[in-house]
């Protein structure tokens, strides 16, 4: 009986023992992983997870489509490192996600990651890219706590975090739309993580300012909105609509139209989609401007048209500024000719843009966010989407 | 008393409800019949709607619609309640019937994979996006914002009178139906019991056979009458609906077609009033609550009957 315990309490030790061991062995292995070099003299791959098919397939294959319209256009050049890019369709699912940047975390041959798109996706994912060593940097992930230094050094983006979108959306609202102190503003959200925060945020923003938010929320999954709209009254100036579909804030406008209700419908960057969202005198914060309407990028636009004819959104323009900030990057890490996922990393960090077609200069702060970010505000005129702050 | 908040939640409870009435029905004509839980019927809810959206489509799309609104409307009733019910007498046909001797839980995990089956089909054939009927911009009828005024400054839209007049014309119908021809008589007789009606020389597969038809060609005008109101169709869109209807059905007494009714009406009442008077954000949860209390007071359904078991 003795020797049973003892056999079972040494096998106990051995176990805790291996788990601290592995734990406290995790750093060097993400170390000795992104160590690894590879030469550049063949080109260098970088990863690319964006929602290709599926729901957001449309937001998905923009993205990709401006990113390889970089790569293409710096792989004309000569005397520079050629650049790869890897595909990887997550579908906008965070399982699907951490399918693909697990495949990336093993294919020795990719150095760096663009995307992913969603912010759940960037929390799915970020665990896996980082033990790999990876640097990845999405062009659309919101959520403001992406960057709250967990993942400091490997994760960034080139898009303002909603810290700036409810803000922003808010002093639109007073400036511009005669929001005052007094008027009600009917916010709601659609259940879903990055709705509520932000639905909180603005709603806090308009509260401080002594404007009567009417907090309300209703599923994603729901097209019934004709409950919610009769609340909204005659003092009613604005409905803000932090949903993540288009086609819901569409629905939600078109029916406050049919019940006769004046207020304003105000979206935020998730029903940010020409095709869909079209309710006239609407309006939409977004995270990146429309580049088609920027005169210094219509030379690079037009290039853009051409090898993709077809419709274009502001979702794509953001991951041609992070294929060049890897261009950028890589040809740094390259100089000895050879690259590993770390120098990569580390050179990805400090790039600076002084100019880029999204009309500002890029660089990262220390937990990887966009310095001297700006939300952009859009009016939708006869189903245009026009550029108004 | 806000009367204009009263109606225009009304409104939306009776038309919401009728939907939910409508689908509610092929469960419980079903589920009276064969004692089965068919969870495929909310997908034929969405196939439905699909057709009916295929028929916008032919038609030129909402923007440019080359054919009188009325015709069009019949043409996508006719087509989506047929091709709703084909639907279903091949579900029965394929993965139903072989299964009516095995034990009950066999069917009820086929009827789970017949969903997921049509879901991720219509995902694949048709697209993940959310595709809108748009009958707020239809060219020479927006029948979703055209509307009749109510009481107290509330107005009723076009698309709404139609979805609650056209599921009253479809429940009478089916009332008379069961009630008052033969075919309805058999099947109320193999409701009661199956093997008595079929000594009875009655033809228990064929009025399997037509139950599941009318019960599908319901959900396929409900795919419809939802959607000339709320517009978006995507290939998930019958789980939710579906499992809202079921709960009617199961509110109502299930195999009651007044019970799946009534369920359907009121659980489209309680969602309406509880996000108009109570809370957005707790909407399912008041619902449900409500729906636990009712259960609770009456186990076998507000309309349903006590079934006595013998041991």
């Amino acid at each position: 009986m003795l020797k049973r315990v003892g056999l079972i309490a040494s096998g106990a030790l051995l176990a805790c023992l291996a788990i601290v061991a592995s734990a406290v062995a995790r750093p060097s292995a993400t170390a000795s992983a992104g160590a690894a070099t590879a030469s550049c003299s063949k080109g260098v791959s970088v990863g690319m997870l964006a929602p290709i098919t599926g729901q957001a397939g449309s937001i998905g294959s923009d993205q990709l489509h401006w990113a390889e319209f970089f790569v293409s256009q710096w792989n004309k050049g000569k005397g520079h490192v050629k650049l790869k890019l890897v595909q990887g369709d997550t579908q906008l699912d965070p399982a699907k996600a951490s399918t693909v940047a697990q495949s990336f975390a093993s294919n020795k041959s990719i150095m760096g990651v663009i995307g992913p798109a969603g912010s759940d996706e960037v929390q799915a994912v970020a665990p896996i890219l980082r033990k790999a060593g990876l640097a990845f940097a999405s062009g659309s992930a919101t959520r403001v706590s992406l960057t709250n230094g967990s993942w400091k050094g490997y994760f960034f983006r080139d898009v303002p975090n909603d810290g700036v979108q409810g803000p922003t959306a808010a002093n639109y609202m007073f400036s511009n739309l005669k929001v005052k102190s007094g008027d009600s503003v009917m916010v709601v959200d659609d259940q879903e993580s990055y709705s509520t925060g932000l639905a909180d945020i603005v709603g806090a923003a308009l509260s401080a300012k002594g404007v009567k938010v009417d907090r309300e929320s209703i599923s994603q999954k729901s097209t019934d909105f004709s409950s919610l709209v009769a609340k909204v009254t005659g003092s009613t100036k604005v409905v803000y609509l932090p949903f993540q579909l288009a086609s819901q804030a569409q629905l939600f406008a078109q029916q406050m139209q049919a019940q006769g209700k004046s207020a304003i419908a105000f979206g935020s960057d998730g029903t940010f989609d020409s095709s869909k969202f079209t309710v006239n005198g609407s309006y939409i914060s977004f995270f990146a401007p429309d580049v088609t309407t920027i005169p210094a990028d219509a030379k690079t636009v037009a290039a853009f048209k051409k090898q993709y004819p077809g419709a274009t959104s502001p979702f794509g323009a953001p991951n041609y500024v992070l294929a060049q900030m890897y261009a950028t990057a890589i040809t740094k890490a390259c100089k000895d000719g050879t690259i590993s996922r770390t120098e990569l990393r580390k050179a990805f960090a400090k790039v600076s843009l002084p100019t880029t077609i999204l009309g500002t200069p890029i660089r990262f702060t220390a937990n990887g966010d966009l310095a001297a970010a700006k939300f952009h505000i859009f009016k939708i005129v006869n189903g245009k989407y026009q550029t108004v702050a | 008393m806000n009367w204009n908040l009263f109606v225009t939640e009304l409104v939306a409870g009776i038309t919401h409800g009728s939907v939910y009435a409508l689908i509610a029905l092929g469960y419980s004509m079903v589920y009276g019949i064969l004692k089965l839980l068919n969870f495929a019927h909310g997908d034929i809810y969405m196939v439905g709607a699909y057709i009916g959206l295929g028929i916008i489509t032919v038609f030129g799309g909402p923007l440019a619609l080359t054919v009188n609104v009325v015709l069009m409307l019949f043409i996508m009733f006719l087509c989506s309640m047929i091709g709703g019910g084909v639907l279903g007498v091949m579900i029965e046909r394929f993965a139903y019937r072989r299964l009516r001797t095995a034990p009950r839980i066999a069917p009820l995990i086929t009827a789970l994979g017949v969903s997921f089956f049509l879901e991720n089909s219509a995902q694949l054939l048709l697209g993940a996006q959310q595709q809108s009927y748009n009958s707020f911009s239809w060219a020479n009828g927006p029948i979703a914002l055209d509307h009749f005024s109510l009481p107290a400054g509330a107005v009723i839209s076009y698309a709404n009178v139609i979805v609650i007049v056209g599921a009253l014309v479809l429940m009478l119908a089916l009332t008379y139906f069961v009630q008052r021809t033969q075919t309805g008589k058999a099947m109320r007789a193999t409701s009661f019991d199956r093997e008595a009606a079929s000594m009875m020389g009655i033809d228990v597969d064929r009025v399997i056979v037509v139950t599941f038809f009318i019960g599908s060609a319901l959900a396929g005008a409900a795919g419809v009458f939802n959607c000339i109101v709320y517009q978006q169709v995507f290939p998930y869109m019958g789980f939710q609906a579906g499992l809202f209807a079921f709960t009617a059905a199961v509110v109502g007494g299930i195999g009651s077609l007044p019970g799946a009714v009534l369920g359907g009406l009121l659980i489209g009442l309680a969602e309406a009033f509880a996000t108009g008077y109570i809370s957005s954000t707790f909407q399912q949860a008041i619902v449900f609550g409500i729906l636990i209390v009712v259960m609770l007071l009456r186990p076998s359904g507000l309309l349903g009957r006590a079934v006595i078991q013998k041991v």
